[in-house]
Protein backbone atom coordinates (compact mmCIF):
# COMPACT_ATOMS: atom_id res chain seq x y z
CA UNK A 1 0.00 0.00 0.00
CA UNK A 2 1.59 3.13 -0.85
CA UNK A 3 1.25 6.59 0.48
CA UNK A 4 2.01 10.48 -0.66
CA UNK A 5 3.03 12.53 2.54
CA UNK A 6 3.01 16.22 2.28
CA UNK A 7 4.62 18.61 4.65
CA UNK A 8 4.98 22.41 4.72
CA UNK A 9 4.46 23.14 8.46
CA UNK A 10 7.53 25.13 8.51
CA UNK A 11 10.70 26.12 6.37
CA UNK A 12 11.19 22.77 4.13
CA UNK A 13 8.88 21.62 1.45
CA UNK A 14 8.52 17.81 1.88
CA UNK A 15 7.31 14.72 0.02
CA UNK A 16 7.48 11.27 0.40
CA UNK A 17 5.92 8.21 -0.63
CA UNK A 18 6.22 5.27 1.56
CA UNK A 19 4.89 1.58 1.33
CA UNK A 20 3.06 0.10 4.16
CA UNK A 21 4.05 3.31 6.46
CA UNK A 22 7.42 1.38 7.02
CA UNK A 23 9.75 1.50 3.64
CA UNK A 24 10.52 4.90 2.19
CA UNK A 25 10.29 4.66 -1.61
CA UNK A 26 11.36 8.31 -2.28
CA UNK A 27 11.75 11.03 0.38
CA UNK A 28 12.31 14.55 -0.74
CA UNK A 29 12.89 17.93 1.18
CA UNK A 30 13.24 21.27 -0.50
CA UNK A 31 16.68 22.32 0.79
CA UNK A 32 18.29 19.66 -0.61
CA UNK A 33 21.45 20.41 -3.20
CA UNK A 34 19.96 18.03 -5.92
CA UNK A 35 16.05 19.54 -6.01
CA UNK A 36 17.66 23.10 -7.44
CA UNK A 37 20.06 21.95 -9.25
CA UNK A 38 17.13 20.36 -11.37
CA UNK A 39 14.94 22.84 -11.28
CA UNK A 40 16.84 25.97 -11.05
CA UNK A 41 17.43 28.77 -8.14
CA UNK A 42 19.78 28.99 -5.26
CA UNK A 43 19.30 26.77 -1.86
CA UNK A 44 16.40 29.00 -0.11
CA UNK A 45 17.77 30.75 3.03
CA UNK A 46 16.58 29.61 6.38
CA UNK A 47 13.84 32.19 6.33
CA UNK A 48 12.95 31.86 2.39
CA UNK A 49 9.57 29.20 2.77
CA UNK A 50 8.81 28.98 -0.88
CA UNK A 51 6.29 26.43 -0.36
CA UNK A 52 4.32 28.22 -3.35
CA UNK A 53 7.22 27.79 -5.59
CA UNK A 54 8.58 24.30 -4.53
CA UNK A 55 5.45 21.93 -3.78
CA UNK A 56 4.65 20.90 -7.17
CA UNK A 57 8.78 20.47 -8.22
CA UNK A 58 8.96 18.56 -4.99
CA UNK A 59 5.89 16.42 -5.03
CA UNK A 60 6.73 15.54 -8.61
CA UNK A 61 9.91 14.56 -8.01
CA UNK A 62 8.84 12.23 -4.68
CA UNK A 63 6.34 10.41 -7.58
CA UNK A 64 8.76 10.29 -10.54
CA UNK A 65 11.33 8.95 -7.82
CA UNK A 66 9.15 6.08 -7.23
CA UNK A 67 8.18 5.43 -9.91
CA UNK A 68 4.54 5.41 -9.39
CA UNK A 69 1.51 7.30 -10.89
CA UNK A 70 -1.02 9.31 -8.70
CA UNK A 71 -3.04 5.99 -9.47
CA UNK A 72 -1.17 3.85 -8.10
CA UNK A 73 -1.41 5.92 -4.27
CA UNK A 74 -4.39 4.59 -1.61
CA UNK A 75 -3.90 8.12 -0.16
CA UNK A 76 -2.61 11.12 0.20
CA UNK A 77 -1.11 12.32 3.86
CA UNK A 78 -0.59 15.58 4.69
CA UNK A 79 0.52 17.30 8.18
CA UNK A 80 -2.24 20.01 8.77
CA UNK A 81 -0.54 21.35 11.68
CA UNK A 82 0.72 22.63 14.01
CA UNK A 83 2.93 25.12 11.83
CA UNK A 84 2.99 28.48 9.99
CA UNK A 85 -0.62 28.19 8.43
CA UNK A 86 0.24 30.16 5.69
CA UNK A 87 2.60 27.42 4.64
CA UNK A 88 0.24 24.73 5.66
CA UNK A 89 -1.93 25.88 3.80
CA UNK A 90 0.13 25.38 0.83
CA UNK A 91 0.19 21.53 1.25
CA UNK A 92 -2.89 21.49 2.57
CA UNK A 93 -4.27 23.02 -0.75
CA UNK A 94 -2.26 20.92 -2.69
CA UNK A 95 -3.11 17.47 -0.83
CA UNK A 96 -6.84 18.79 -1.33
CA UNK A 97 -6.47 19.30 -5.44
CA UNK A 98 -4.73 15.95 -5.83
CA UNK A 99 -7.33 14.01 -3.65
CA UNK A 100 -10.18 15.90 -5.84
CA UNK A 101 -8.95 15.62 -8.68
CA UNK A 102 -7.36 11.87 -8.41
CA UNK A 103 -10.27 10.46 -6.47
CA UNK A 104 -7.72 9.86 -3.70
CA UNK A 105 -8.75 9.80 0.15
CA UNK A 106 -7.08 12.13 1.74
CA UNK A 107 -5.74 11.71 5.36
CA UNK A 108 -4.03 14.19 7.88
CA UNK A 109 -1.31 14.14 10.19
CA UNK A 110 0.12 15.71 13.28
CA UNK A 111 3.65 17.09 12.61
CA UNK A 112 4.68 15.69 16.21
CA UNK A 113 2.59 12.37 15.34
CA UNK A 114 4.84 12.35 12.69
CA UNK A 115 8.12 12.66 14.28
CA UNK A 116 6.67 9.48 16.63
CA UNK A 117 6.24 7.74 13.56
CA UNK A 118 9.46 8.44 12.15
CA UNK A 119 11.09 5.24 14.11
CA UNK A 120 9.47 3.13 12.51
CA UNK A 121 10.94 3.86 8.99
CA UNK A 122 14.59 3.05 8.83
CA UNK A 123 14.75 -0.41 10.60
CA UNK A 124 12.74 -2.58 13.38
CA UNK A 125 10.58 -0.18 15.21
CA UNK A 126 9.47 -0.11 18.55
CA UNK A 127 7.14 -1.87 20.51
CA UNK A 128 4.22 -0.41 22.48
CA UNK A 129 4.43 1.05 24.79
CA UNK A 130 7.30 3.86 24.05
CA UNK A 131 8.64 7.10 25.00
CA UNK A 132 8.91 9.59 22.24
CA UNK A 133 11.31 12.12 22.92
CA UNK A 134 11.07 14.79 20.10
CA UNK A 135 13.43 17.45 19.99
CA UNK A 136 13.56 20.22 17.65
CA UNK A 137 14.19 24.04 16.63
CA UNK A 138 10.54 24.10 17.19
CA UNK A 139 9.52 21.66 19.59
CA UNK A 140 10.76 19.81 22.53
CA UNK A 141 8.19 17.13 24.27
CA UNK A 142 8.59 13.34 25.43
CA UNK A 143 4.90 11.59 24.55
CA UNK A 144 4.39 8.12 26.24
CA UNK A 145 2.77 6.16 22.92
CA UNK A 146 0.66 3.30 23.75
CA UNK A 147 -0.48 2.66 19.93
CA UNK A 148 -1.22 4.58 17.19
CA UNK A 149 -3.80 7.47 18.09
CA UNK A 150 -2.73 6.49 22.12
CA UNK A 151 -0.54 9.57 22.92
CA UNK A 152 0.35 10.90 26.13
CA UNK A 153 1.96 14.19 26.77
CA UNK A 154 4.29 13.71 29.95
CA UNK A 155 6.37 17.03 29.23
CA UNK A 156 7.08 19.63 26.74
CA UNK A 157 8.98 22.52 27.27
CA UNK A 158 7.86 25.87 29.16
CA UNK A 159 9.69 28.09 26.98
CA UNK A 160 12.36 27.39 24.50
CA UNK A 161 12.93 24.21 22.61
CA UNK A 162 16.20 22.64 22.79
CA UNK A 163 17.11 23.30 18.80
CA UNK A 164 16.46 26.81 18.77
CA UNK A 165 18.52 26.95 21.91
CA UNK A 166 21.36 25.85 20.03
CA UNK A 167 20.40 28.22 16.88
CA UNK A 168 20.38 31.15 19.31
CA UNK A 169 23.96 29.91 21.50
CA UNK A 170 25.33 29.83 17.88
CA UNK A 171 24.28 33.40 17.46
CA UNK A 172 25.72 34.44 20.44
CA UNK A 173 29.24 33.17 19.32
CA UNK A 174 28.60 34.64 15.99
CA UNK A 175 28.79 31.38 14.29
CA UNK A 176 26.40 30.31 12.09
CA UNK A 177 22.90 28.61 11.07
CA UNK A 178 21.87 25.58 11.60
CA UNK A 179 23.54 26.14 15.10
CA UNK A 180 23.33 22.56 16.58
CA UNK A 181 25.62 21.52 13.52
CA UNK A 182 28.41 23.89 13.98
CA UNK A 183 28.10 23.29 17.87
CA UNK A 184 28.22 19.86 17.46
CA UNK A 185 31.68 20.38 15.82
CA UNK A 186 32.88 22.79 17.82
CA UNK A 187 32.13 20.82 20.96
CA UNK A 188 34.70 17.74 20.06
CA UNK A 189 37.53 20.12 20.55
CA UNK A 190 36.21 21.60 23.58
CA UNK A 191 36.38 21.00 27.29
CA UNK A 192 32.58 20.11 28.21
CA UNK A 193 33.51 20.40 32.10
CA UNK A 194 34.84 24.01 31.23
CA UNK A 195 31.94 26.31 32.75
CA UNK A 196 29.54 24.65 34.73
CA UNK A 197 26.32 25.80 32.57
CA UNK A 198 23.00 25.66 35.37
CA UNK A 199 21.00 22.18 34.57
CA UNK A 200 17.53 22.89 34.38
CA UNK A 201 16.32 19.62 35.39
CA UNK A 202 12.74 20.60 36.93
CA UNK A 203 12.47 17.62 38.75
CA UNK A 204 8.99 17.89 39.64
CA UNK A 205 7.72 17.43 36.17
CA UNK A 206 8.82 15.74 32.78
CA UNK A 207 8.87 19.76 31.47
CA UNK A 208 12.15 21.26 29.73
CA UNK A 209 13.16 24.66 29.87
CA UNK A 210 16.11 25.97 28.27
CA UNK A 211 15.75 30.11 27.95
CA UNK A 212 17.56 30.02 31.67
CA UNK A 213 20.31 28.35 29.85
CA UNK A 214 20.44 30.04 26.79
CA UNK A 215 20.81 33.38 29.11
CA UNK A 216 23.34 32.02 31.07
CA UNK A 217 25.33 31.53 27.73
CA UNK A 218 24.67 34.87 26.86
CA UNK A 219 26.27 36.41 30.12
CA UNK A 220 29.64 34.52 29.46
CA UNK A 221 29.56 35.74 26.45
CA UNK A 222 29.45 38.96 27.41
CA UNK A 223 31.74 38.02 30.45
CA UNK A 224 34.36 37.15 27.46
CA UNK A 225 33.90 40.29 25.27
CA UNK A 226 35.15 42.48 28.26
CA UNK A 227 37.55 40.33 29.71
CA UNK A 228 40.87 41.94 28.74
CA UNK A 229 43.09 40.15 30.43
CA UNK A 230 42.41 37.07 28.37
CA UNK A 231 44.26 38.69 25.18
CA UNK A 232 40.82 39.62 23.64
CA UNK A 233 40.97 42.86 22.68
CA UNK A 234 36.60 44.24 23.28
CA UNK A 235 36.48 44.93 19.76
CA UNK A 236 37.90 41.45 18.25
CA UNK A 237 34.91 40.10 17.11
CA UNK A 238 34.88 36.18 18.72
CA UNK A 239 37.34 33.53 17.00
CA UNK A 240 35.52 30.66 16.49
CA UNK A 241 39.30 28.71 16.45
CA UNK A 242 39.80 30.19 19.97
CA UNK A 243 39.71 27.22 22.38
CA UNK A 244 37.25 29.38 24.31
CA UNK A 245 34.39 29.38 21.99
CA UNK A 246 34.99 25.34 21.92
CA UNK A 247 34.67 25.15 25.33
CA UNK A 248 31.50 27.50 25.24
CA UNK A 249 29.84 25.17 22.67
CA UNK A 250 30.91 21.67 24.74
CA UNK A 251 29.83 22.51 28.15
CA UNK A 252 26.29 24.33 26.62
CA UNK A 253 25.74 21.10 24.63
CA UNK A 254 26.74 18.75 28.38
CA UNK A 255 23.88 20.57 30.10
CA UNK A 256 21.12 20.54 27.11
CA UNK A 257 22.42 16.78 26.56
CA UNK A 258 22.06 16.36 30.43
CA UNK A 259 19.16 17.59 30.95
CA UNK A 260 17.78 15.44 28.19
CA UNK A 261 19.54 12.53 28.53
CA UNK A 262 18.33 12.34 32.66
CA UNK A 263 14.46 13.28 32.36
CA UNK A 264 14.30 10.77 29.72
CA UNK A 265 15.44 8.21 32.16
CA UNK A 266 13.37 9.67 35.09
CA UNK A 267 10.60 8.76 32.75
CA UNK A 268 11.46 5.54 31.84
CA UNK A 269 11.94 4.87 35.38
CA UNK A 270 8.64 6.10 36.22
CA UNK A 271 6.46 5.17 33.47
CA UNK A 272 8.16 1.10 33.65
CA UNK A 273 8.66 1.08 29.91
CA UNK A 274 11.62 -0.36 28.41
CA UNK A 275 11.79 1.18 24.83
CA UNK A 276 12.83 5.14 24.01
CA UNK A 277 12.37 6.96 20.66
CA UNK A 278 14.02 9.86 19.79
CA UNK A 279 12.93 11.96 16.77
CA UNK A 280 13.38 15.88 15.54
CA UNK A 281 16.46 17.61 14.42
CA UNK A 282 18.15 17.87 17.47
CA UNK A 283 18.19 14.16 17.57
CA UNK A 284 20.77 14.25 14.94
CA UNK A 285 23.14 15.48 17.26
CA UNK A 286 26.37 13.24 17.79
CA UNK A 287 26.46 13.81 21.49
CA UNK A 288 22.72 13.07 22.38
CA UNK A 289 23.10 10.23 20.02
CA UNK A 290 25.91 8.80 22.12
CA UNK A 291 24.56 9.34 25.57
CA UNK A 292 21.33 7.94 25.02
CA UNK A 293 22.83 4.65 24.08
CA UNK A 294 25.05 4.81 26.83
CA UNK A 295 22.06 5.31 29.26
CA UNK A 296 19.89 3.02 27.21
CA UNK A 297 23.20 0.30 27.26
CA UNK A 298 23.19 1.11 31.62
CA UNK A 299 19.84 0.55 32.42
CA UNK A 300 18.94 -2.12 30.09
CA UNK A 301 16.09 0.15 27.56
CA UNK A 302 16.18 -0.10 23.77
CA UNK A 303 17.10 3.73 22.08
CA UNK A 304 15.54 3.90 18.35
CA UNK A 305 16.97 6.61 16.46
CA UNK A 306 16.23 7.11 13.18
CA UNK A 307 18.73 8.07 10.39
CA UNK A 308 20.04 11.63 10.30
CA UNK A 309 17.97 12.18 7.34
CA UNK A 310 14.97 11.31 9.40
CA UNK A 311 15.29 13.07 12.19
CA UNK A 312 15.16 16.53 10.51
CA UNK A 313 11.60 17.15 9.26
CA UNK A 314 10.91 14.76 6.38
CA UNK A 315 7.24 13.77 4.94
CA UNK A 316 8.28 9.99 5.01
CA UNK A 317 7.11 10.53 8.56
CA UNK A 318 3.82 12.16 7.14
CA UNK A 319 3.16 9.23 5.15
CA UNK A 320 4.44 6.45 8.22
CA UNK A 321 1.83 7.78 10.21
CA UNK A 322 -0.48 8.47 7.39
CA UNK A 323 -0.92 5.16 6.71
CA UNK A 324 -2.24 3.87 10.20
CA UNK A 325 -4.80 6.88 9.69
CA UNK A 326 -5.65 5.27 6.87
CA UNK A 327 -6.57 1.70 7.85
CA UNK A 328 -7.74 2.98 11.09
CA UNK A 329 -10.43 4.85 8.51
CA UNK A 330 -9.82 8.00 9.83
CA UNK A 331 -10.33 9.72 5.94
CA UNK A 332 -10.32 13.65 6.28
CA UNK A 333 -13.11 15.70 4.30
CA UNK A 334 -12.07 17.96 1.97
CA UNK A 335 -12.91 20.89 3.44
CA UNK A 336 -10.11 20.34 6.03
CA UNK A 337 -8.50 23.20 7.40
CA UNK A 338 -5.09 23.34 9.20
CA UNK A 339 -4.45 24.70 11.92
CA UNK A 340 -1.80 26.85 13.69
CA UNK A 341 -2.02 25.18 17.19
CA UNK A 342 -2.46 22.06 17.13
CA UNK A 343 -1.56 20.02 20.22
CA UNK A 344 -1.29 16.26 19.87
CA UNK B 1 6.12 54.80 31.82
CA UNK B 2 9.23 52.75 33.45
CA UNK B 3 8.99 49.85 35.82
CA UNK B 4 11.59 47.59 37.53
CA UNK B 5 10.87 43.50 37.64
CA UNK B 6 12.89 41.54 39.75
CA UNK B 7 12.75 38.87 38.34
CA UNK B 8 10.48 36.27 36.02
CA UNK B 9 7.11 36.57 38.05
CA UNK B 10 6.52 40.27 38.23
CA UNK B 11 7.79 40.23 34.47
CA UNK B 12 4.41 38.27 33.73
CA UNK B 13 2.46 40.03 36.75
CA UNK B 14 3.36 43.29 34.35
CA UNK B 15 2.67 40.97 31.43
CA UNK B 16 -0.77 40.49 33.06
CA UNK B 17 -1.91 44.02 33.85
CA UNK B 18 -0.49 45.13 30.42
CA UNK B 19 -3.09 41.89 29.12
CA UNK B 20 -5.63 43.02 30.79
CA UNK B 21 -5.91 46.45 29.06
CA UNK B 22 -5.44 45.32 25.48
CA UNK B 23 -8.63 44.69 22.94
CA UNK B 24 -9.55 43.13 19.65
CA UNK B 25 -6.96 45.31 17.08
CA UNK B 26 -4.24 46.42 19.49
CA UNK B 27 -0.29 45.59 18.82
CA UNK B 28 1.96 44.93 21.40
CA UNK B 29 5.56 45.85 20.24
CA UNK B 30 8.39 44.24 22.49
CA UNK B 31 11.71 45.15 22.26
CA UNK B 32 14.49 43.59 24.41
CA UNK B 33 17.82 41.37 24.18
CA UNK B 34 18.03 37.62 24.15
CA UNK B 35 16.54 36.70 27.56
CA UNK B 36 15.65 40.01 28.29
CA UNK B 37 12.22 38.39 29.45
CA UNK B 38 9.80 38.81 25.84
CA UNK B 39 8.31 35.64 26.05
CA UNK B 40 7.76 35.55 29.98
CA UNK B 41 6.24 39.13 29.17
CA UNK B 42 3.84 37.35 26.57
CA UNK B 43 2.99 34.81 29.21
CA UNK B 44 1.52 36.94 31.67
CA UNK B 45 -0.24 38.96 28.46
CA UNK B 46 -1.87 35.48 27.60
CA UNK B 47 -2.73 35.01 30.91
CA UNK B 48 -5.13 37.99 31.45
CA UNK B 49 -6.91 36.74 28.42
CA UNK B 50 -7.43 33.21 29.93
CA UNK B 51 -4.68 31.10 28.17
CA UNK B 52 -2.46 29.05 30.96
CA UNK B 53 0.98 30.08 30.76
CA UNK B 54 2.76 26.43 30.23
CA UNK B 55 0.38 26.85 26.82
CA UNK B 56 3.20 29.95 25.90
CA UNK B 57 6.27 28.79 25.06
CA UNK B 58 9.08 30.41 22.48
CA UNK B 59 7.60 31.23 18.75
CA UNK B 60 10.78 31.49 17.59
CA UNK B 61 10.33 29.03 15.11
CA UNK B 62 6.86 28.74 13.73
CA UNK B 63 7.39 32.34 13.81
CA UNK B 64 3.29 33.09 14.11
CA UNK B 65 1.11 31.13 16.51
CA UNK B 66 -2.74 31.79 17.17
CA UNK B 67 -4.66 31.00 20.35
CA UNK B 68 -8.65 31.08 19.76
CA UNK B 69 -9.27 33.59 22.62
CA UNK B 70 -11.72 36.12 22.03
CA UNK B 71 -10.75 38.24 20.82
CA UNK B 72 -7.73 36.01 19.22
CA UNK B 73 -4.21 36.20 20.62
CA UNK B 74 -1.37 36.12 17.94
CA UNK B 75 2.00 35.46 19.32
CA UNK B 76 4.25 36.86 16.91
CA UNK B 77 7.99 36.24 17.30
CA UNK B 78 10.08 37.80 14.07
CA UNK B 79 13.54 36.63 15.57
CA UNK B 80 13.95 34.81 12.21
CA UNK B 81 13.15 37.45 9.80
CA UNK B 82 15.67 38.59 7.61
CA UNK B 83 14.23 40.21 5.04
CA UNK B 84 11.41 42.77 5.05
CA UNK B 85 9.84 41.03 1.91
CA UNK B 86 10.08 37.79 4.51
CA UNK B 87 7.25 39.62 6.57
CA UNK B 88 4.96 39.16 3.23
CA UNK B 89 5.44 35.25 3.15
CA UNK B 90 4.17 34.74 6.19
CA UNK B 91 1.66 37.44 5.96
CA UNK B 92 2.62 39.81 8.93
CA UNK B 93 -0.47 42.44 7.13
CA UNK B 94 -3.18 39.94 7.76
CA UNK B 95 -2.83 39.83 11.76
CA UNK B 96 -1.77 43.57 12.65
CA UNK B 97 -4.64 45.63 13.28
CA UNK B 98 -7.36 42.90 12.73
CA UNK B 99 -9.74 41.89 14.90
CA UNK B 100 -7.35 40.12 17.38
CA UNK B 101 -4.08 41.16 19.66
CA UNK B 102 -1.10 40.71 17.79
CA UNK B 103 2.04 40.60 20.70
CA UNK B 104 5.00 41.18 18.67
CA UNK B 105 8.12 39.68 19.75
CA UNK B 106 12.02 41.37 17.81
CA UNK B 107 9.27 43.83 16.93
CA UNK B 108 12.09 46.19 15.55
CA UNK B 109 11.87 44.00 12.11
CA UNK B 110 8.73 44.87 11.54
CA UNK B 111 9.33 48.02 10.54
CA UNK B 112 7.12 49.89 9.06
CA UNK B 113 4.74 47.56 9.60
CA UNK B 114 3.60 48.98 13.03
CA UNK B 115 0.66 50.90 13.76
CA UNK B 116 1.45 54.45 14.90
CA UNK B 117 -0.90 53.42 17.94
CA UNK B 118 1.25 50.26 19.03
CA UNK B 119 1.67 49.75 22.58
CA UNK B 120 5.71 49.50 22.93
CA UNK B 121 7.57 47.64 25.06
CA UNK B 122 10.69 47.60 25.82
CA UNK B 123 12.95 45.35 28.29
CA UNK B 124 16.53 46.17 29.40
CA UNK B 125 18.68 43.84 31.44
CA UNK B 126 19.46 45.63 34.35
CA UNK B 127 21.52 42.31 36.06
CA UNK B 128 21.21 38.84 35.72
CA UNK B 129 17.68 38.68 37.12
CA UNK B 130 16.81 42.69 37.18
CA UNK B 131 14.70 44.32 33.76
CA UNK B 132 13.69 47.75 33.51
CA UNK B 133 10.46 47.54 31.63
CA UNK B 134 9.64 50.70 29.86
CA UNK B 135 6.09 50.78 28.67
CA UNK B 136 5.07 53.32 26.12
CA UNK B 137 1.51 54.00 24.83
CA UNK B 138 -0.34 53.85 27.62
CA UNK B 139 -1.53 56.64 30.20
CA UNK B 140 0.46 56.16 33.32
CA UNK B 141 -2.85 57.23 35.15
CA UNK B 142 -4.81 54.18 33.60
CA UNK B 143 -2.18 51.86 34.62
CA UNK B 144 -2.58 53.09 37.93
CA UNK B 145 -6.34 52.67 38.10
CA UNK B 146 -6.04 49.02 37.23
Amino acid sequence: MLILGIDTSCDDTCASVVEDGVRIISNIVSNQTEIHKKYGGIVPELASRRHIEMIWPVVDEAVKVAVIKPEDLSAIAVCHGPGLIGSLLVGCSFAKAICYSKNIPLVTVNHLEGHIFSCFLDERGPEFPFLSLIVSGGHTCLYRVDGFGRYRELGRTRDDAAGEAYDKVSKLLGLGYPGGTVIDKLAHNGNPDAIDFPRPYLPESFDFSFSGLKTAVKLEVEKLRRCEDRGFSTSQPLNFLTSYVCDIAASFQASVVDVLVRKTEWAVKKERIKRVALSGGVSANSELRKRMKEMGDAIGVEIFIPSVSLCTDNAAMIAAAGYHHFNTGNIAGLDLNPQAYLPL
Amino acid sequence: MRLLSKGPEETKDIGFRLGRFLKGGDVVALYGELGSGKTTMVKGIANALGIEEREIVSASFTMIVEYSTTPPLFHIDLYRIEKDAELDEIGLQNYIGGEGISVIEWAEKAGRELPEDAIWVELKSVSETMREIIIEGIDEKDWDNL
